[in-house]
């Protein structure tokens, strides 16, 4: 935070004196996140209502945390499927991991929300999360692949020797370890994950972004705008950072 | 009860090299028995061990335990080795888990016992191994002697009839090797069926029924520890005896 407001004082600095004329009107800021008043005419009630901003960095959360959620059950399930016997099925993963990764997540979007979205009339939300799952979930995949190859093969065999089968092993043996062991990773990825959905503002999506460009159209308040949306993506960021290092610190107790 | 035969067994090397660790290899264990085989690195004994409950797959020949082909098809592999105990060189205790659920786990999500029950037969065994004060404990603070404790009681838990030992002692301090071999020598007095690879001669001399000595795949010698030790008959044998004992 302290970074952030030396960068903003800088770059204050730097502009007064090259002599561009810059009003700021950070004043107009606070009623973009929180406002108190009535909406419309038909929604008159006079209550402390959220902001163009706020309602964005909703509906960026939002998004975030159901693509987080699904890239993690995608991730793991691929990540699993990288590593099979079956030469169809780990084909098959490869193929996604690698077309996935080597696109795009621009262009996923458009085509998701344009192509896909229109066959399966899956609307913005839906389209937007579905895009960013798949694309988050290639990356998981290898991370999940990477975490469970780290762990020492002794461990699957100590569980099978006991008699459990491949898929109880995974379940309370190797996975339980290699995630631990790919929290940092996995952190990194969401942290990207939740910069990356400001890409879904391009199929019109109300997300932190789409919202924060439509305000700077009608108010001409570009600076202050973008200063507040970067540091309401730093707040989510953020967060996450802290509470992985919080969980990270939890599962050390067993080193 | 586990009828070994003509089983042939070839690792490819990573310069696609054909190394065969057992060849057309063939032997009897009987229920109660105490087989300990021995041999230079590199002759097959793990390999033949790990043949055993099929963590190898094995290229010909048959391995029958109690009347059922191990390799059959058609067989739940896991429910073969619910009745084989395994204890690893490297203990292979899983780390995220306490010592007493070390031992209680497979019992949960393999046999379905129920959480007081496992518990019971867990503090039991570790009571047996005597290493039940660290119930709670995780295994990266224990000794190598005790994390090797606790794998012997965790393989018992599940009542096996076969126990086996791949090493069991190798990658332990010379002052703790003592504490396992005691609980070994204590299993193999009350008539558990084990086959253990070991270089422990000691134990071997001690409590085995049969001494097996193999190289390069195939059993050079076999028969009681007496005769191994006293009257060895083949050349390769007694070269290997003198140079470890």
């Amino acid at each position: 935070m302290g970074i952030l407001a030396i960068i903003m004082a800088s770059a204050y600095y730097f502009f007064s004196r090259r002599g561009i004329t810059y009003i700021w009107h950070w004043e107009r800021i606070p009623e973009m996140l929180f406002y108190y008043g009535s909406k419309s005419a038909d929604d008159p009630t006079v209550r402390l209502r959220m902001g163009v901003l706020m309602m964005g960095f909703m509906l960026t959360l939002k998004i975030s945390v159901f693509s987080i959620f699904f890239a993690i059950i995608i991730g793991t399930i691929v990540g699993i499927a990288r590593l099979s016997q079956e030469p169809v099925t780990r084909g098959l993963s490869l193929s996604y991991v690698e077309l996935i990764r080597n696109t795009p997540l621009l262009v996923q979007i458009y085509i998701i929300y344009f192509f896909v979205g229109t066959l399966l009339r899956l609307s913005a939300f839906e389209a937007g999360t579905a895009a960013l799952s798949i694309f988050a979930g290639a990356y998981v995949a290898e991370i999940v692949r990477a975490g469970i190859q780290s762990i020492h093969k002794g461990q699957m065999e100590a569980a099978r020797s006991l008699g459990m089968s491949y898929a109880k092993a995974m379940r309370h043996i190797i996975l339980p370890q290699a995630f631990k062991r790919i929290i940092p990773p996995l952190a990194g990825q969401f942290i990207s994950l939740i910069k990356d959905s400001s890409l879904v503002s391009v199929i019109a999506l109300a997300d932190l972004t789409f919202q924060g460009m439509q305000a700077v159209a009608r108010t001409y308040h570009t600076f202050e705008i973008y200063f507040t949306i970067a540091f309401l993506y730093l707040v989510m960021t953020f967060t996450l950072s802290m509470a992985t290092q919080y969980i990270e610190r939890r599962l050390a107790i067993s080193d | 009860m586990i009828d070994v035969r003509n089983v042939c067994k070839a690792f490819s090397t990573p310069d696609r090299k054909k190394v065969k660790a057992l060849v057309n290899f063939s032997t009897q264990i009987n229920k109660g028995e105490v087989v300990v085989i021995i041999g230079p690195s590199g002759s097959g004994k793990s390999t033949f061990l790990r043949c055993l409950n099929r963590l190898e797959e094995i290229d010909s020949g048959e391995i029958i335990i109690d009347g059922i082909n191990i390799y059959d098809k058609e067989i739940n592999i896991n429910r073969i080795r619910e009745e084989i105990g395994m204890v690893f060189q490297l203990f292979n205790l899983f780390p995220h888990k306490t010592v007493l659920e070390n031992v209680t786990l497979a019992q949960h999500v393999v046999r379905n016992r129920n959480k007081k029950e496992a518990v019971e037969i867990s503090r039991g065994l570790l009571h047996k191994v005597g290493i039940l004060e660290k119930e709670n404990v995780y295994p990266s603070q224990l000794s190598g002697g005790q994390q090797q404790r606790v794998a012997i009681a965790r393989a018992l838990a599940m009542h096996p009839k076969i126990m086996m030992f791949d090493e069991a002692t190798s990658a332990l301090d010379p002052e703790m090797i003592g504490e396992v071999l005691d609980v070994m020598k204590s299993l193999a007095r009350e008539g558990m069926t084990m086959v253990v690879v070991t270089h422990e001669m000691g134990f071997a001399r001690e409590v085995s029924d049969r001494v097996v000595f193999m190289d390069e795949g195939q059993i050079v010698e076999e028969g009681t520890a007496e005769h191994f030790f006293t009257s060895p008959v083949q050349e390769r044998t007694k070269l290997f005896l003198s140079q470890i004992l």
